[in-house]
C-alpha cells in the first residue's frame, strides 16, 4: 500500500483530505501531505479554524483536463490524529484505485467488475437487466453538439 | 428557494465540472470521490446520480444521510479566480433504478457538452455491452445545511459560513 501511495501521490499537488466535523458531517479541505517514510504516515497541516476532528478520514487525489477527460483518481482510507499545533498525521489503512491510474487493462477490469456489481444489484431486487435506450442517448449527443448552450437546470 | 449566498459562489456551484463528494461508510470513514453535480437554483438543492455498478454511495446515504460536496477544482469551468466552496447537507438516494433520460435531458446534454469524449461509451455495440451498467443510475438529492466558502480559493483563510439553511 505504501509503495502505491508513494508512486501516485507525487502526481497530485493538493489532495482532498476529508474527516468528520463536530456534527458528524464530512468536512473536506485541500492539503499538501508530506510522506513520513520512517513512520508510514502522511503529515498534513490544517488551518486552526478547521472543523475536522480526530478519527476516520480519507485522502482523495483526482484530476481532469479542460474537457473533463484524462480522468485520474485514487483514494486512501485511514485515520487522522493531531500531532501538535496545526499539524496532523494521516495514517493510511487502504489504497483504493480509481480511474486512469492502472492503464487500459486496469480500466477493462474496472468496467467488468462494475458490470458484475450492477448485475448483483439487479438480481438481489429481482429485476431484469434493463435495456438502455441508446438511440435516445445518440439523439441527445447530437443535440449537445449544436451551438446553443443548454440551460443548466431542468424544469421542476 | 434561493440560497443566501453571493453570486460568485452560486456560479461555482453551477459551473464547476466536478466536486469532491463525501459519504460515510458503515465504519464511519468519510469516502470521497469526484462527482458531476447539478445545482438546482429554484430549490437550492443538488442532484447527482451514481451507477448501480458503483452503489456504495447510495448504500452509505441510506444508512447515514450526512454528506458533503467540496468545489475546489475550477479546471474547465471558465471562471476566473473563483472561491472554493464546501456544502454540507443531508442526502436521499431512493432505491429506484433509472435508465430513462426522461426529466434529465438538460443534465445529460450538459454532460456531453462538458465531456464530449464521453460519447465513446456508446460508440459501438461492444462498448455499449461493456458500459451498459454506467447508464443504470440511482438519483441522489442533497439538501444543503451549511455552506462555507473561501475567497480566491484560499483554503488557508478563515471561510465565510451560512448556517442552518432551510431549503428543499
Amino acid at each position: 500500500m505504501w509503495a502505491e501511495i508513494r508512486r501516485h501521490l507525487r502526481d497530485f499537488a493538493t489532495p482532498v483530505l476529508t474527516g468528520l466535523d463536530g456534527d458528524g458531517y464530512p468536512f473536506s479541505i485541500r492539503c499538501i501531505p508530506e510522506l513520513d517514510e520512517a513512520h508510514g504516515v502522511l503529515r498534513v497541516y490544517l488551518p486552526g479554524w478547521t472543523r475536522i476532528r480526530k478519527g476516520p478520514a480519507s485522502l482523495l487525489c483526482h484530476g481532469h483536463n479542460e474537457l473533463l477527460w484524462d480522468l485520474r483518481s485514487f483514494m486512501v482510507r485511514g485515520t487522522l490524529e493531531p500531532a501538535g499545533g496545526n499539524n496532523w498525521l494521516f495514517r493510511p489503512t487502504r489504497f483504493v484505485p480509481g480511474i486512469g491510474i492502472s492503464g487500459l487493462s486496469g480500466m477493462a477490469r474496472f468496467a467488468l467488475a462494475k458490470r458484475r456489481t450492477a448485475g448483483r444489484y439487479l438480481q438481489r431486487r429481482g429485476l431484469a437487466r434493463p435495456r438502455i435506450d441508446w438511440a435516445q442517448l445518440k439523439t441527445l449527443q447530437a443535440r449537445a453538439r449544436q451551438p446553443s448552450p443548454p440551460q443548466p437546470e431542468s424544469p421542476e | 428557494m434561493t440560497l443566501p449566498i453571493p453570486a460568485e459562489v452560486e456560479a461555482v456551484l453551477r459551473e464547476f465540472r466536478t466536486c469532491e463528494f463525501s459519504t460515510l461508510a458503515a465504519d464511519g470513514t468519510p469516502i470521497t470521490w469526484p462527482m458531476l453535480p447539478f445545482f438546482r437554483a429554484s430549490t437550492g438543492q443538488f442532484m447527482t446520480t451514481t451507477s448501480i455498478g458503483l452503489p456504495d454511495k447510495a448504500f452509505n446515504i441510506r444508512r447515514n444521510a450526512r454528506v458533503s460536496l467540496l468545489f475546489s477544482d475550477p479546471t474547465g469551468s471558465g471562471l476566473f479566480d473563483p472561491p472554493a466552496v464546501l456544502v454540507q447537507g443531508d442526502a436521499v438516494a431512493p432505491d429506484v433504478v433509472k435508465t430513462s433520460i426522461g426529466g434529465f435531458e438538460n443534465e445529460v446534454m450538459l454532460v456531453y457538452r462538458r465531456q464530449p469524449a464521453g460519447t465513446m461509451y456508446t460508440s459501438n455495440p461492444a462498448m455499449r455491452w461493456f458500459s451498459d451498467w454506467y447508464f443504470m443510475r440511482l438519483e441522489i438529492t442533497v439538501t444543503p445545511r451549511r455552506i462555507l466558502w473561501w475567497e480566491h480559493g484560499d483554503l488557508s483563510a478563515v471561510p465565510r459560513v451560512v448556517e442552518a439553511i432551510h431549503v428543499g
